[in-house]
């Protein structure tokens, strides 16, 4: 359904991802784990149409998107949480999930709504409050929601774990897979292994911009190089 | 100071308060949205000043359509001013001193290329109202009064339009975070085009209430940029309500500060004022953290 | 730091005044002198001005302020006070200086590029109008005529007079001067000041946290920088010998220098020269032709920022690394 071939992205004369392929199927969870600094924020970014990138090219459901601007994505069906909820801090927590649906016709914005809200009971009490006052966890809820508002059929999450309790991780954890239940793919980055490759189907291990080791979820929770790297095993 | 002196000062504060409002907000709208400063904010309302006096009496439009006509060309001036000097800037790196020197080249080069065209002349728009208001001791025309009001319509549609439509909801998204928008399918340089033409009609619709009290002349708008630049620190960099605000509180600053001293000390009142809140409140009078 | 100074920068400046020395014994033409005197003048003017743009990273609009106050200052000092203008000159610069060290206070504490940008237009706009008004002592926009020429000074027998219709002393004197100020700019440059300056402009987190001795030298530089502006303005008040408000601390004043430092390049040390000699040059040339000089440094600032942001000395230093390479 989606697909990255060949990527390279360039920030002025430094290059942060090098010849990058990856696909997500059709209700997939796809996890990208990489440490700080490997280029897995970039991938979202390019997936969505925020970064160009200089070589490669970026597919969805048949169509060469790799031009394409982000409200062109967002029309065909991708959409994104962005790394650090980035709501939009002095508007109300409503204007923000609206915004989320901005390219659907006015009447299907309040059915969307209702139907993402029966996700987050949490929000109804505030949805009148202005979103730069949230506690961050409620923010990181408003930013889920305002990214299922667009009907995306694949959900991009840049780093949705980030700065968050324990608790509320496993909040955001049960909402992923519900709404992997409900039918949409979702491509998200994250630094801890466990976290990203316990959640996702397939998982794609980044180190310097290049995708270094691929596999199933629990595959890749298994590879000796990961437990040794980034779970801290000691070496069998 | 009797009460008539002071009713007639605090209204002619607000008349002036009203324009500095005007021009303030749109500077104000730019820079919110964009983070852009335009230096040639100005000369939107020198064009609008003698696009209304041209389609007025060269054309022999009526002044009202004339005034219309006027707005709607400094509207798409703006457009294409955004469009061919200001957008291919923003794309590239470390733009904010080039936008500013670069705006700052096309207000001259604006300035002379009127002067050029339009020579040195000073002629002055017939008045849309005639007559004084005499309101017991005080008397004040018509189109002085006029301004203020036509200044308060034009802010308020500005302020539903921010606040209560679609596009204005695209405006503050922008504004407040333009990857953010740009993630949620809002045409972000698209937006960008449109505010510069919004506030360009604003400027305009200043201009054009003006310019029957004032000569239009290739420099007028030179005195109410800098004025205009003060407003928008003074309410909070990029805050439409707080240029507004502090628009008219210059404004009556400055009106009684000329009572009791003179008129030529006038500005130096107000750039005074503003370099003093910028030692103590280096973001505003309203607010304490940029942004 | 190369990007700032260019290659052999001490080298360059030797090859170029050694060239503008010779000029007057060459050309006699008195208009072309005087044409040359004042793009020595605004040189130093734009290159004072660039030490804050370039090495300070601050994007001031208000340096000709320091220029009608070192003029202004120079010159109302030796008229109404008969001080010989060759000790008023110092007191202009340090007027300049002082009123540095006042404005910039506030605006190394914001640093807020427009915030920056604004106060110091403001600044210069309170001085204008200060000047314009106390007609008692300026004369307003009537102008301030009758400012005694630089006295002559007899060198080993030789006469030399300065002041309007004495070119060739008055180019000689700008150029020592020219000379003088750019040698001084170049030891700041290359020494600790300046070197850390510029490393710490270009990272700001590092700034941080030297952040209170770092301020103290800002503020040194800024007014340094600020003193160089009002020298040229003392020499310019001696040199032409009227000023008028709107003539120094107008408008044209500060496009004519950003068009010098934005055509030349901005922070490059011979960016400022080369844009004063180029831009004065033509202005001169197109004078003829009627008033088309703001139109042309209007639209040729523009032109630069939209097509050839690093100025000439950008330009150059590319050939030279294309050449070398």
């Amino acid at each position: 359904m989606f697909e990255l071939s060949g990527i390279d992205v360039r920030y002025g004369a430094a290059q942060v991802l090098w010849d990058l392929s990856l696909t997500v199927a059709p209700g997939e969870v796809v996890a990208v784990m990489g440490p700080n600094g490997s280029g897995k924020s970039t991938v979202l970014k390019v997936a969505m149409g925020l970064k160009r990138p200089s070589g490669g090219r970026v597919m969805f459901d048949g169509a060469d998107l790799t031009q394409a601007p982000a409200t062109a994505r967002v029309g065909a069906g991708m959409s994104i949480v962005l790394e650090r909820r980035r709501l939009f801090p002095r508007m109300s927590v409503r204007e923000n999930i609206e915004i989320g649906g901005f390219v659907l016709p006015r009447a299907e914005i309040r059915r969307q709504m209702d139907w993402v809200l029966s996700l987050f009971p949490e929000l109804r009490p505030h949805m009148d409050a202005t979103a730069g006052r949230l506690s961050g966890g409620q923010q990181q809820m408003a930013a889920i929601a305002r990214g299922l508002m667009a009907k995306p059929r694949l959900l991009l999450m840049d780093e949705p774990l980030l700065g968050l309790s324990p608790a509320l991780q496993q909040r955001v954890f049960a909402l992923m897979r519900e709404i992997n239940d409900r039918g949409v793919a979702i491509l998200f980055n994250e630094q801890n292994a466990k976290l990203s490759f316990g959640l996702s189907h397939r998982g794609y291990l980044l180190e310097s911009g290049r995708v270094v080791l691929t596999g199933s979820g629990t595959q890749m929770l298994d590879h000796p190089e990961i437990r040794r790297v980034y779970l801290g095993e000691a070496a069998a | 100071m009797t009460g008539a002196i002071l009713i007639e000062t605090l209204l002619n504060g607000l008349i002036t308060g009203a324009i500095y409002a005007l021009i303030g907000s749109g500077i104000a709208l730019i820079y919110g949205t964009t983070r852009v400063l335009n230096f040639a904010h100005g000369e939107a309302m020198m064009l609008a000043a003698y696009a209304a006096l041209i389609l007025s009496t060269t054309a022999g439009l009526p002044l009202w359509l004339a005034a219309l006509g006027a707005i709607l060309l400094v509207m798409a001036g703006g457009v294409v001013m955004q469009r061919a000097v200001i957008a291919p800037i923003l794309a590239r790196e470390d733009w904010s001193f080039r936008i500013i020197a670069a705006t700052i080249g096309l207000s001259i080069f604006l300035q002379s290329a009127a002067q050029l065209i339009w020579g040195e002349g000073f002629s002055a728009l017939p008045y849309f109202f005639d007559g004084v208001l005499v309101l017991g001791p005080v008397r004040m025309p018509w189109q002085r009064i006029a301004i203020l009001i036509v200044a308060l319509v034009a802010l308020g549609l500005s302020a539903l339009l921010l606040y209560r439509t679609r596009f204005g909801q695209m405006i503050r998204a922008t504004a407040q975070d333009a990857e953010a928008a740009e993630a949620f399918g809002i045409p972000a340089a698209r937006v960008h085009t449109m505010v510069f033409a919004l506030s360009a009609g604003l400027a305009a619709v200043g201009a054009i209430m003006l310019a029957p009290l004032l000569s239009v002349n290739p420099w007028m708008g030179v005195p109410y940029i800098l004025k205009a630049f003060a407003v928008v620190i003074l309410g909070g960099l990029g805050s439409f309500g707080g240029a507004i605000l502090a628009g008219f509180l210059l404004g009556i600053i400055e009106s009684f500060g000329v009572t009791l001293t003179s008129s030529e000390w006038r500005d130096v009142i107000s750039f005074g004022l503003l370099i003093a809140v910028i030692w103590v409140r280096p973001y505003g009078l309203f607010s304490t953290r940029e942004g | 730091m190369t990007e700032m100074l260019g290659r052999r920068p001490a080298l360059t400046l030797l090859l170029l005044i050694a060239v503008l020395a010779v000029i007057p014994f060459v050309v006699t033409n008195p208009y072309y002198l005087h044409v040359l005197t004042i793009f020595l003048l605004f040189a130093i003017f734009a290159s004072g001005w660039n030490l804050t743009l370039g090495i300070l990273g601050l994007k001031t609009l208000g340096h000709h302020a320091f220029f009608a106050l070192g003029a202004y200052g120079s010159a109302m000092l030796s008229h109404y006070a008969g001080v010989s203008p060759w000790a008023t000159i110092w007191v202009g610069a340090g007027i300049a200086a002082l009123a540095g060290l006042l404005i910039g206070v506030p605006i190394l504490r914001i640093r807020s590029m427009p915030h920056v940008a604004i106060v110091t237009l403001a600044f210069a706009e309170i001085i204008r109008l200060v000047l314009a008004n106390l007609k008692d002592w300026t004369r307003g926009e009537l102008g301030f005529w009758g400012i005694d020429a630089m006295p002559a000074l007899n060198l080993g027998g030789t006469v030399v007079e300065f002041g309007t219709g004495k070119p060739f002393g008055s180019y000689l004197l700008a150029l020592a001067f020219f000379a003088g100020v750019h040698a001084l700019l170049l030891v700041v440059l290359r020494g600790r000041i300046g070197l850390t300056l510029v490393a710490m402009r270009d990272s700001e987190l590092a700034a941080e946290s030297l952040a209170v001795d770092l301020t103290r030298w800002k503020l040194g530089v800024f007014a340094f920088s600020a003193a160089i502006v009002g020298l040229s303005g003392a020499l310019y008040a001696h040199y032409i010998q009227i000023l008028t408000p709107t003539s120094t601390v107008g408008p044209e004043m500060l496009v004519t220098l950003l068009a010098m430092i934005i055509v030349g390049g901005v922070g490059r040390f011979t960016g400022p020269i080369l844009g004063a000699l180029l831009l004065t040059v033509v202005g001169e040339a197109l004078r003829e032709f009627g008033d088309y000089r703001m139109l042309l440094y209007g639209g040729i600032v523009m032109l630069f920022v939209l097509g050839a942001p690093r100025g000439l000395a950008g330009w150059l230093a590319l050939i030279g690394r294309r050449r070398a390479a």
